[in-house]
């Protein structure tokens, strides 16, 4: 959970600096204009503007073009909404960096209305909703994200996060393994997400047949298969199947009492409970194969 | 023997996942035909190509994670496979059972080729390092350091003598094999390099990038003798006739192109996958393509001979 925060905060940091570098760099632009250009060569531009204007009003005057009039007016309207949705990521990202996180969510919500396929608003809107533990919005919202490009190794990436938070940890496996797939140079990806996704995997998967094994014996402990056939009671058939019957029934006991750990490593393991002392067990298996003849 | 490119057969629902890879060997002891496919569902499955018909013959199990890349040996007996899990398996394609699992360490193994007398297999590594295992030996014999980034991309020319790989940043390097010398370092493309194939004869390497061009590199003078455009997005495969006249590519934009190798023009288009192709090969006389992507389908197109 640590080092997701800590990458979120990175990642906020980075945009930040990403709008940062964009005013800065607009400023420069403008600058260079006043400095680069001559005096007397803006002033023959102006001149020069002036007479199209007039030599141009006389026909707008007599005939409207309506039809491109119509045209410029829906492409001013398109640029109005990128740029306002880019202004309302910015200061979502800002209200984020503060962690306003809501009001961040907010800001980036309305962005999503004026501009509803840009795949950064979801990937962002995901990483905040993770922070604030809203793990089945920050899915959706990811999923947004790898829809609208599908070869961003990041979106991915949050996905896989935001799956992970969730407990959809073959999901997660997945995700990661597509992001690494796009880009295979990318560290994090490998050491931190797909490893532990996949260390969860794992212990998921031994943990359902540690699971399976203890249904099973159960079942057989209920209907053991010794059970269905005559004995002769005088031979040793009989203490044959009652030793199989009382050896099954403490291998039951035996897988009650472990559990599936991961050690540091990452390796998976079946450990003794720790209550559990060895002269106990002895004891206790002694005591189910006295039950057992008693069947 | 057809006159125009057709499509020749679909396979819906090859894998349960996006295929990321596939092969196409013959056998060299009863001619029939192999391919092999990779998929992001951990499984390696070997088909049957007869009768224009593709037939499974073994679903392999072993892997843990995504099949990254699967190649066939010359002789079409072995197919060698790289998984995300960071192994790579060598697998009997008659008998259908594993022969080795070679563990290439963390993040070492990512595509796969047989070298032209099968009996070594080059895979890239994470810090630019093309390493070569023995077949045999199932052990690294030697490396060679391209000093750059990770290597996505790997092809062994034909005639045996170079090796090029492609990197991350876009570098593709050239060595000798003999020597072990880096003999080239082109800077074709400012981004990832997905795959890169050399011309039958080996005078030419072709390499596929996301920025979304083909190149044609002479090989002999490290010059650059074509810059191709026509997908609309990444350039993930490419693949050259045995006859020397046409190659193949596939890209993220769903299309798979045929290209004349002498007049570098596009002669054919296929759009019949529903997403991104990231597989695309000949067959051993170039009459048919295969190719195969994140729809989970394959698809079989027939060649004009």
């Amino acid at each position: 959970m640590l080092f997701q925060n800590k990458s979120i905060g990175i990642k906020v940091f980075f945009f930040s600096f990403v709008c940062l570098f964009y005013r800065m760099a607009s400023f420069g632009w403008k600058r260079k204009i006043g400095e680069k250009v001559s005096k007397s060569s803006v002033q023959q531009f102006e001149a020069d503007t002036e007479k199209d204007k007039d030599a141009g009003a006389a026909p707008d005057e007599e005939e409207v073009d309506w039809l491109h009039a119509i045209k410029r007016r829906r492409e001013i309207l398109l640029e109005d909404c990128a740029e306002k949705s880019r202004r309302l990521k910015d200061e979502g990202t800002l209200l984020a960096e503060q962690g306003r996180h809501w009001e961040a969510i907010k800001k980036w919500d309305e962005a999503i209305q004026l501009t509803p396929d840009n795949p950064l608003l979801y990937e962002m809107k995901s990483q905040v909703l993770t922070i604030l533990h809203e793990v089945f919005p920050a899915v959706k919202a990811a999923e947004m994200a790898v829809k609208f490009r599908p070869l961003w190794w990041e979106g991915w990436q949050t996905l896989g996060r935001a799956q992970l938070n969730l407990g959809e940890v073959d999901m997660a496996v997945r995700s990661f393994q597509i992001g690494i797939h796009l880009r295979p140079s990318e560290r994090s990806l490998w050491d931190e997400d797909l490893k532990w996704a996949w260390t969860l995997q794992k212990q998921q998967a031994a943990t359902k047949e540690k699971m399976r094994q203890e249904e099973e014996t159960k079942n057989q402990i209920l209907n053991a298969p010794e059970l269905e056939r005559d004995y002769d009671f005088e031979s040793d058939e009989v203490l044959a199947a009652c030793v199989a019957v009382a050896e099954r029934q403490n291998h039951y006991e035996e897988l009650r009492k472990t559990t599936v750990i991961i050690d540091a490593e990452g390796n998976i393991q079946n450990m003794l409970s720790q209550e559990e002392k060895s002269g106990e067990s002895a004891e206790s298996s002694h005591q189910q194969l006295v039950k057992v003849r008693g069947l | 023997m057809s006159t125009q490119y057709t499509i020749l057969f679909k396979q819906e629902h090859a894998h349960d996942d996006a295929i990321w890879t596939a092969a196409w060997g013959r056998s060299a002891a009863d001619g029939s035909e192999t391919i092999v496919t990779g998929s992001l569902d951990d499984m390696v499955k070997v088909w049957k190509w007869s009768d224009e018909k593709l037939e499974l013959q073994w679903t392999l199990e072993g892997h843990q994670l995504g099949v990254v890349s699967v190649d066939i040996s010359h002789n079409g007996a072995i197919a060698a496979s790289s998984s995300l899990d960071a192994h790579i398996r060598l697998w009997d394609l008659e008998s259908g059972k594993q022969i080795k699992s070679i563990d290439a360490g963390p993040v070492d193994a990512w595509s796969v080729a047989f070298s032209p007398d099968s009996k070594y297999i080059a895979t890239g590594s994470h810090h630019g390092k093309v390493n070569i295992f023995g077949v045999e030996s199932s052990k690294k014999e030697y490396s060679l350091d391209t000093r750059g980034k990770f290597i996505l991309s790997i092809a062994y020319s034909p005639d045996g003598k170079y090796l090029a790989s492609g990197a991350i940043d876009g570098i593709i390097n050239i060595f000798d094999i003999a020597t072990g010398k880096l003999l080239h370092t082109l800077e074709g493309h400012a981004m990832p390099i997905r795959s890169l194939t050399f011309s039958p004869d080996s005078q030419l390497l072709v390499t596929a990038s996301d920025d979304g061009y083909i190149k044609i590199y002479d090989v002999q003078h490290a010059n650059l003798a074509a810059t191709l455009s026509g997908h609309g997005s990444w350039v993930l495969n490419v693949a050259f006739s045995p006859d020397d006249t046409h190659f193949v590519s596939s890209s993220s934009d769903k299309s798979v192109k045929v290209w004349d190798a002498s007049s570098r023009a596009c002669i054919n288009t296929f759009f019949d996958h529903q997403d991104q192709v990231w597989s695309v090969k000949y067959n051993n006389t170039g009459s048919k393509i295969i190719s195969a992507g994140d729809d989970r389908a394959i698809h079989i197109y027939d060649c004009p001979v």
